[in-house]
C-alpha cells in the first residue's frame, strides 16, 4: 500500500529517467516531422523552403507506395504464418523424448544467432543462386530447369529467408509453453477418450494461445522493419516486387537523396506500425489477460 | 459391471522394479482404498489399472475381459487426479461435457447428463465459470462431475483430497462416501492417509514398496494386523511397540499395544512411567509417557478429565486380549 507521500517521492525519483526517455524519443521524432514538411534534397543545396503536405502527397501517390504496403503486409503475414505453424510442429517434435535432445535443440536455435545480412547472403549465394546454388544443383540432378528464386519469386524468397531466421525464436517460445502444460491434463483427456488429434486441438492448442500471442506481437514489431535481408538480396527489385515500407523510405532518402520525402515516408511508416499494433492488440491482446 | 482383477502384475521403470508380482481382486461395487507411505507405488498401481502406464508383465482383467493392452479410453474407467486436471480454458459445463463430446454423444443427451451431474454435486451455481474462478473444493467437485457423467465401470481416485484444507477434507470425504452409496459403482481410492482409508473403505489394501502387506476391511486390519508394518500404519495415534523383557514375558520377540488399549492409573499397574506432554482433545487426552523402560515413549489414551501433569508418575496396564504379538520377522503370532 503506497501512501500519498511515498507515491509523490516515487514520481520524483523516476522523473529523470522519464525525461531522458521522452527526450530520446521526442527529439528524433520531432526532427523527422520537421524535415518531412520541408523541400530538402541533398542534390539541390540551397534554402529549404516550407512546403506543407507536398512531401506526403508525393510519397503516398508514388506507385511504389501501394506496392510497398502490400509487400510489407505480405512479408509480415507470411513469416508469421510460417513461423507459428512451423514452430508448433517443430515444438511438438522436440517435445518427444529422443536421443541427443539437448544437441538437437541447440542446433534448432542456431539460425537465430546468425546476423540477418550473413544469413541472407548465405541463402542468396549458397542456396538460391541459379548457377552455383545448392537448389540449382538439386534441380539439375533431378533434370529440371534451375529456378532463379530472387528474380522470379523475390518476395517469396525473402519470406523464406526471414522465416528461417525467426523459426527458432517461435519454436523456442512454443516449446517452452508446451513443456509447461500439466501432464495430468493430457492424461485426463486421454482417459476422457480424446485421441492424439483431439488432445492437440482441445488441450495443447488452447494452452499455447498465450505463447502464440507473444510470438506474434514480438515478431510483428521486428518484421515490420525488415531491411538487411532485402538490401543484400534483391535491393527491393525487380522493380518494386520486394520493396517494403522500410526499404522504400531508405530508397527515397538515401538513394534519391530526398530527405524531405524520406522523412514523410518515415512518419507514414510510424503511423502504419501503430495502426497494425493497435489492431493486433485488439484482436489477440486479450489472450494476455487472466 | 466393475470387477477388476490383477493377475501377477509387475511394473518396472528401467531397472527399478516398483511393483513386484501382485495379485488383487476388486469386486463389483466395492470401495477399495490403496493406502501406504509416500513412494510405495500406489499411484503407479492405479495408473496401471487406468492404462496410463503399461504393465511390465501380468494381466489386468476388467469384467472378466483382458484389458491389459486396451488404451485408457477403452477400459470404461474414469479417474480423478490429485491436481484435478481440469481444462483451464473451458467452462465447468464444457469440462464436464468433454468426455461425452469425445464419445460423440448428441447435444441434448450431453446437456441432460451434465445438468444431472451438476445437480448431484451442487455445481449448478457456477456451471458457466472457468476452473480458475473456483475454490479447491469446487474444482474437486467438477473433477468428480467429469468422472460421473461417463457412467464408468469404476472410478479411480488418486489422493483427491490432499490439496484441500482439513475441514473441507472431512466434508469431501463424506460426500464421496455418499456418492458411492448412491451410485454403487466400484471405486478405487488412493491415499497415504490412514484416516481416509479407515473412514471410507469397504476394503483396504495396505501397500509397502509395491507389495501388498494386507487386504481386509478396516476393522479386520485394526483388530488383526498381519504384521508389524500394518499394525503401525493403521490406527491413530500409532500403536506402541515394545521389545525386550516386557515382550518376552508374553513369550514373543515384540508386542504391540494401541494407546486406547492401555489403562492409565495413578496408583498401580503393570508398567510405571513419567508423564510427558499431554495432547488434550477434549473427549480424550493422549499422554506421552517416558521412562517406562519399554520404549522411548509410550502413548496412552486417558479420559479427557484425567488430572495428570507433566512429571507425574503414572501406571499403565494393557488390556490382556488386545495385545498384538510379533515374532522376530515382524509377523503376527496368535
Ligand atoms: N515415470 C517414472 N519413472 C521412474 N520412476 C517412477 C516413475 N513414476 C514413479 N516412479 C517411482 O515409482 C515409485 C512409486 O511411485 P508412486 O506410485 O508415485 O508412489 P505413491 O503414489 O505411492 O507415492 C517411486 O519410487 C517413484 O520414484
Ligand atoms: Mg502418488
Amino acid at each position: 500500500m503506497a501512501t500519498q507521500h511515498s507515491r509523490a517521492a516515487a514520481r520524483l525519483m523516476i522523473s529523470p529517467a522519464v525525461l531522458l526517455l521522452l527526450g530520446w524519443m521526442l527529439i528524433p521524432l520531432g526532427m523527422t516531422i520537421y524535415f518531412s514538411l520541408l523541400r530538402y534534397n541533398l542534390l539541390m543545396p540551397g534554402n529549404n523552403p516550407y512546403v506543407g503536405w507536398e512531401n506526403y502527397k508525393y510519397f503516398l501517390t508514388d506507385p511504389a507506395f501501394s506496392a510497398a504496403i502490400f509487400n510489407t503486409l505480405a512479408l509480415v503475414g507470411g513469416v508469421l504464418l510460417i513461423t507459428v505453424v512451423g514452430g508448433i510442429l517443430l515444438g511438438l517434435l522436440l517435445d518427444q523424448p529422443m536421443w541427443g535432445q539437448g544437441i538437437v535443440r541447440i542446433l534448432v536455435i542456431a539460425p537465430f544467432f546468425v546476423m540477418p545480412t550473413v544469413s541472407a547472403l548465405v541463402w542468396k549465394n549458397m542456396f538460391m543462386n541459379p548457377v552455383n546454388g545448392l537448389f540449382a544443383y538439386l534441380a539439375q540432378f533431378l533434370g529440371l530447369e534451375p529456378f532463379d528464386f530472387l528474380a522470379q519469386a523475390p518476395l517469396m524468397s525473402i519470406i523464406g529467408i526471414v522465416s528461417w531466421q525467426w523459426l527458432p525464436f517461435a519454436t523456442l517460445i512454443l516449446l517452452t509453453a508446451m513443456q509447461s502444460l500439466d501432464r495430468e491434463q493430457l492424461e485426463a483427456a486421454e482417459m476422457d477418450g480424446a485421441g492424439p488429434f483431439n488432445r492437440f486441438f482441445y488441450i495443447v492448442l488452447p494452452h499455447l494461445a498465450r505463447a502464440v500471442t507473444v510470438v506474434v506481437l514480438i515478431q510483428t514489431i521486428f518484421l515490420l522493419s525488415v531491411f538487411a535481408e532485402i538490401l543484400v538480396t534483391t535491393n527491393g527489385g525487380p522493380g518494386n516486387a520486394s520493396t517494403n515500407l522500410t526499404y522504400l523510405v531508405y530508397a527515397e532518402s538515401l538513394l534519391r537523396f530526398d530527405v524531405g520525402t524520406g522523412s514523410a515516408g518515415g512518419v507514414v511508416a510510424i503511423v502504419l506500425a501503430n495502426i497494425v499494433a493497435i489492431f493486433l492488440m485488439r484482436m489477440i491482446g486479450k489472450n494476455l489477460e487472466a | 459391471m466393475g470387477r477388476i482383477t490383477l493377475d501377477k502384475v509387475t511394473k518396472s521403470f528401467g531397472d527399478i522394479e516398483v511393483i513386484p508380482p501382485l495379485d488383487l481382486t476388486i469386486d463389483e461395487g466395492e470401495f477399495v482404498v490403496f493406502v501406504g507411505p509416500s513412494g510405495c507405488g500406489k499411484s503407479t498401481l492405479l495408473r496401471l489399472i487406468a492404462g496410463l502406464e503399461d504393465v511390465s508383465s501380468g494381466q489386468i482383467r476388467i469384467d472378466r475381459q483382458d484389458a491389459t493392452h486396451l488404451p485408457p479410453a477403452k477400459r470404461g474407467l474414469a479417474m480423478v487426479f490429485q491436481s484435478y486436471a481440469l481444462y483451464p480454458h473451458m467452462s465447468v459445463r464444457k469440462n464436464i461435457a468433454f468426455p461425452l463430446k469425445m464419445a460423440g454423444m448428441d447435444k441434448a443427451e450431453q446437456d441432460k447428463r451434465v445438468n444431472y451431474a451438476a445437480e448431484v454435486l451442487n455445481l449448478s451455481d457456477y456451471i458457466d465459470r472457468k476452473p480458475g474462478q473456483l475454490s479447491g473444493g469446487q474444482r474437486q467437485r467438477v473433477a468428480i462431475g467429469r468422472a460421473i457423467v461417463r457412467e464408468p465401470a469404476a472410478f479411480l481416485f488418486d489422493e483427491p483430497l490432499s490439496n484441500l484444507d482439513a475441514a473441507l477434507r472431512v466434508n469431501m470425504r463424506l460426500e464421496i462416501s455418499e456418492l458411492h452409496a448412491k451410485l454403487k459403482t466400484t471405486m478405487v481410492y488412493v491415499t497415504h492417509d490412514q484416516v481416509e482409508a479407515m473412514t471410507m473403505a469397504d476394503k483396504i489394501v495396505v501397500l509397502q514398496a509395491g507389495r501388498i502387506e494386507q487386504v481386509g476391511s478396516p476393522l479386520e486390519l485394526y483388530r488383526a494386523p498381519r504384521n508389524r508394518f500394518v499394525a503401525g500404519f493403521i490406527g491413530s495415534p500409532k500403536m506402541n511397540f515394545i521389545t525386550g523383557a516386557a515382550a518376552e514375558a508374553f513369550g514373543v520377540h515384540e508386542i504391540g499395544v494401541r494407546p486406547e488399549h492401555l489403562q492409565p492409573s495413578t496408583e498401580s499397574g503393570m508398567w510405571k512411567g513419567t508423564v510427558g506432554v499431554g495432547e488434550h482433545l477434549g473427549s480424550d487426552t493422549f499422554l506421552h509417557v517416558h521412562d517406562t523402560g519399554l520404549a522411548e515413549t509410550i502413548t496412552v489414551r486417558a479420559s479427557g478429565e484425567m488430572a495428570l501433569r507433566h512429571g507425574d508418575t503414572i501406571w499403565l496396564t494393557p488390556e490382556a486380549d488386545k495385545i498384538h504379538k510379533f515374532d522376530a520377522a515382524g509377523l503376527r503370532v496368535e
